[in-house]
């Protein structure tokens, strides 16, 4: 009994965990870049496939049988998702918030459509199977099993952090500071802008995707519908209730509004008849829906969020009244 | 002028203290009483606060103490578009027309306000006094030169026929020439029975039209008096040659 | 171009026109892309699929089909009334969520993670009420009119006259009322606005109204000649956004121009590429568009 529930909690930390590498991308992109990618489901999409393709056995009707070891997979996935994102960085990055939202919310609609219509590449509507698990000798014992996946990725999230939080304080992340405070400023130091955004909008997509390849091998199958915008929203939903512009926001946001999603699937499933399961799940959605614009209303700047940042996208001044501060300069 | 006698159609303004942000007011403490008919025009060196003032006054920069009255009602807490519905007209320095607009509809959108039978009546009034603008009425105000603008912009202003009429640097970036024209129809305005409260920094001009001015250094209201004697007085140079010795 | 693919295109440029609309307008008077905007055509559907159901069991007679239309009174009435539920819907949200986080004037983009949210809520919503299986105004198939050459439905031939109708109408009132001034003003210049004497909330509050009701218009046309289901809105998002860019943000005219141009594009790829393919065409439109001229067809720079 014990061992179910550390089986299961493992179980469930894993995924949040994963949840929380896709945070620290998108922290790298909005929090410390001010880049709006509305498209992330399309990212970790990109890793999951390429993940699953350069591992998986020989399937009929398409390409694959590479049968590569699950590391070259995720690092498969991670450069080629970063590599997209340098590519829609290069087209999007001089387009307004607003803008860039809607572009790279497009993306990720034409990226999960490739990954439907195109079946001799993706498998089409049923996806990739097999994909191979790490530690799969261990998986007569599932416990045991679930606690090595989860200290493989507690692994990974507490590596990535730290090179994350070297990375910022270095050099590059102190330009990058610079620009995301005072664009002005760091253009007239002679340091491209657009170059250093692109850079992190790239490793930002590299995340993801590498979190997109770990969520394959964990679970064991992805198919197109695994990328829905749906997942696009819950991920931002779970950097703003972490607070942006934190790493540690970032991964915190992660377990606690996949915690909150674990939470409301055993409720529903206590409360709902089995027939009913399907439709119940919608609920679950509506709670992260909710837990979102609740944060927003009542505490924008997350659970740890840093006011500073924070203050400048939130409680700054609106456009118009921007506006009118320059008009009456001269008086 | 002391507040029992200001007339029904005046505007005073009590302590005000005014400011985008909370913690850095512009405008510091300024008392203000404007009579009936007069034509007062508020003068002083860049950053006095003299836009941020009459801002303040038309509900667009946030008070933060002090009430501003007029014909006797409290109108501090008022909503912009509330004030000129109570007759207080507000004609900015930039952006004071709707460029997408036609000159029509920017004329249409004020009579808005105004009953529906004397709407079209009012619009052909002020295309009686502006007749330039009559020429072309479906032109976007966006084509129009700086001067053609401010006019359409104080004919919108009028078409309510306000009691009172406040116009942010209404000569600024135009001609010599239209400039005087500016000032002349702002005094025939006067004198039909519209206060004035004008800002300006073209000095000389203003004095010349205006009958009293009121003088801002730093966000206080320093010195005002009769425009006559004002425009002699070596305060004026003072302020405009030097403003840190007004700070003395 | 074939005489059927441009049938096609104008059935389906219309519906995106109209929702389009919707969406051009609280663009550029409420200045955040709505993300949650596709939510209330999906509602408007389902409202008025639910309105007529009740009305159907309430008297039978009213299911009949009218003429040649594949549904009863039924549905026009619940039109109304789903057009005014949808309206209330939208000020619902605007009340509870939107309104809030502007009044603290913050940037655009938080109202635009505050729509992830309404729109994660509202389309969850439906698919709990009503599951995610498709569903259909009216039973029975219709049998397609011929002429011209062109096969259409008289379902769909409505539903483009109706979708003409409205969007001239709703052209008239924003350029030839008072509302409509209050509207253009705001979306301009709200403080100027101010200063003339418009109410810059009332408006606000109308421009939703607007906005919802002719997302619901859109809803029940696509739900009466394709189907209901609780993607629908977000299915449509791409190709709304992009006709509203391409038509360039406030115009009227242009959000139904750039969603004909759009469903032109998206039936022509049908034809010659197949229907797997149909959501990516939007996409395309959308980055030429931001590519060569981002202030669209007939929007300010």
């Amino acid at each position: 009994m014990i061992l179910d529930l550390v089986g299961y909690a493992a179980f469930f930390l894993t995924m949040a965990l994963t949840y929380a590498i896709v945070c620290l991308g998108l922290n790298i992109q909005w929090g410390q870049t001010g880049l709006f990618n509305v498209g992330v489901a399309g990212f970790v999409a990109i890793g999951a496939y390429v993940s699953a393709l350069l591992t998986t056995p020989e399937a009929a009707g398409r390409i694959g049988g590479f049968d590569l070891p699950i590391a070259i997979g995720w690092l498969g996935g991670a450069v080629i998702a970063g590599a997209a994102s340098f590519l829609v960085g290069a087209l999007t990055i001089r387009l307004r918030a607003d803008y860039l939202a809607i572009a790279t919310f497009g993306v990720a609609v034409v990226i999960r459509l490739c990954a439907l219509n195109l079946e001799h590449v993706t498998g089409g509507p049923f996806g990739i199977g097999f994909i191979p698990r790490p530690f799969a000798s261990y998986a007569g014992n599932p416990t045991l099993f679930s606690l090595l996946n989860l200290a493989l990725l507690a692994l990974v999230v507490l590596a990535l952090y730290l090179a994350l939080e070297r990375l910022l304080r270095s050099p590059w992340g102190r330009v990058l500071r610079a620009i995301r405070e005072d664009e002005e400023a760091a253009l007239a130091l002679g340091k491209s802008s657009v170059r250093f955004r692109l850079q992190a909008f790239a490793i930002g997509g590299a995340l993801m995707g590498l979190a997109g390849a770990a969520q394959a091998h964990f679970i064991g199958f992805i198919a197109p519908d695994d990328y829905l915008p749906t997942l696009t929203f819950q991920v931002w939903a779970m950097l703003i209730v972490g607070g942006p512009g934190n790493n540690r926001g970032a991964i915190v946001g992660a377990i606690v509004v996949w915690g909150v999603w674990a939470i409301s699937a055993s409720a529903i499933a206590a409360v709902f008849p089995a027939g009913e399961q399907a439709r119940a799940a919608s609920l679950q959605v509506v709670l992260i829906g909710l837990a979102l614009c609740a944060i927003l209303l009542w505490r924008p700047r997350g659970l740890l969020g840093e006011t500073r940042i924070v203050s400048r996208h939130l409680a700054g001044l609106s456009q118009s009244r921007l506006a009118l501060n320059h008009e009456t300069r001269n008086d | 002028m002391s507040a029992e006698t200001v007339a029904p159609s005046g505007l005073e303004t009590h302590g005000l203290v005014a400011g985008y942000e909370r913690d850095l007011p512009i405008v510091r403490g300024v008392n203000l009483s404007v009579g009936a008919g007069e034509f007062v025009v508020l003068l002083g060196p860049n950053g006095a606060g003299k836009s941020t003032l009459v801002k303040a006054i038309a509900g667009l920069v946030p008070i933060h103490h002090g009430s501003v009255r007029f014909n006797g009602e409290d109108i501090t807490a008022a909503p912009a578009h509330e004030k000129i519905r109570r007759g207080l007209a507000f004609v900015p320095q930039t952006e004071n027309v709707f460029a997408t607009l036609t000159i029509e509809d920017n004329l249409r959108l004020a009579a808005d306000l105004l009953p529906k039978r004397v709407r079209a009546r009012r619009i052909a009034e002020l295309y009686a006094m502006f007749p330039d603008l009559a020429a072309q009425p479906r032109r976007p105000a966006g084509q129009l030169s700086g001067g053609q603008r401010q006019m359409l912009a104080a004919a919108r202003a009028l078409i309510v026929q306000p009691s009172l009429l406040i116009l942010d640097e209404p000569s600024a970036g135009l001609s010599p020439k239209m400039a005087t024209e500016v000032f002349s129809r702002l005094k025939a305005i006067n004198a039909s029975g519209v206060t004035i409260i004008l800002v300006e920094q073209n000095v000389k001009s203003a004095l010349a039209v205006a009958s009293r001015a009121i003088i801002l250094v730093e966000g206080e209201a320093r010195h005002e008096g009769p425009a006559a004697t004002l425009a002699d007085d070596p305060i004026i140079a003072e302020l405009y040659l030097g403003a840190a010795r007004a700070r003395t | 171009m074939s005489p059927q693919i441009l049938m096609d295109g104008l059935i389906n440029g219309a519906m995106i026109g109209l929702g389009a609309i919707g969406i051009t307008l609280t663009y550029s008077i409420l200045r955040f892309s709505n993300f949650a905007h596709g939510e209330f055509i999906a509602w408007g559907a389902y409202i008025a699929l639910a309105l007529s159901g009740f009305l159907g069991v309430l008297a039978p007679s009213l299911t009949a089909p009218l003429g040649p239309f594949s549904f009863g009174w039924s549905l026009p009435i619940a039109a109304f009334g789903a057009i005014a539920l949808t309206a209330a819907l939208a000020l619902l949200a605007d009340a509870l969520l939107f309104g809030p986080l502007r009044a603290r004037g913050g940037a655009s983009i938080i109202l635009v993670m505050a729509s992830f949210g309404a729109a994660l809520v509202l389309r969850n919503l439906l698919e709990f009420i009503f599951t995610s299986r498709p569903a259909y105004y009216a039973d029975g198939l219709q049998i397609a009119l011929r002429f011209l050459g062109v096969r259409a439905t008289p379902d769909a031939l409505l539903c483009l006259l109706v979708a003409a109708i409205v969007v001239v109408a709703t052209h008239l009132f924003i350029t030839h009322t008072a509302v409509g001034r209050a509207m253009r003003a705001v979306s301009e210049n709200p403080e100027l606005a101010g200063i003339v004497g418009v109410d810059s909330r009332k408006t606000i509050r109308l421009v939703w109204i607007l906005g919802a009701g002719l997302a619901c218009l859109a809803g029940i046309m696509a739900g009466l000649v394709v189907q209901i289901r609780p993607t629908m809105g977000v299915d449509l998002l791409l190709p709304l956004f992009a006709a509203a860019i391409l038509g360039g943000i406030g115009s009227t005219p242009g959000a139904l121009l750039g969603g004909l141009i759009i469903g032109l594009a998206e039936s022509t790829t049908v034809r010659l590429i197949g229907a797997e393919w149909r959501a990516a065409v939007a996409f395309a439109v959308l980055v030429v568009i931001l590519l060569v001229r981002p202030r669209g067809l007939f929007g300010r720079s």
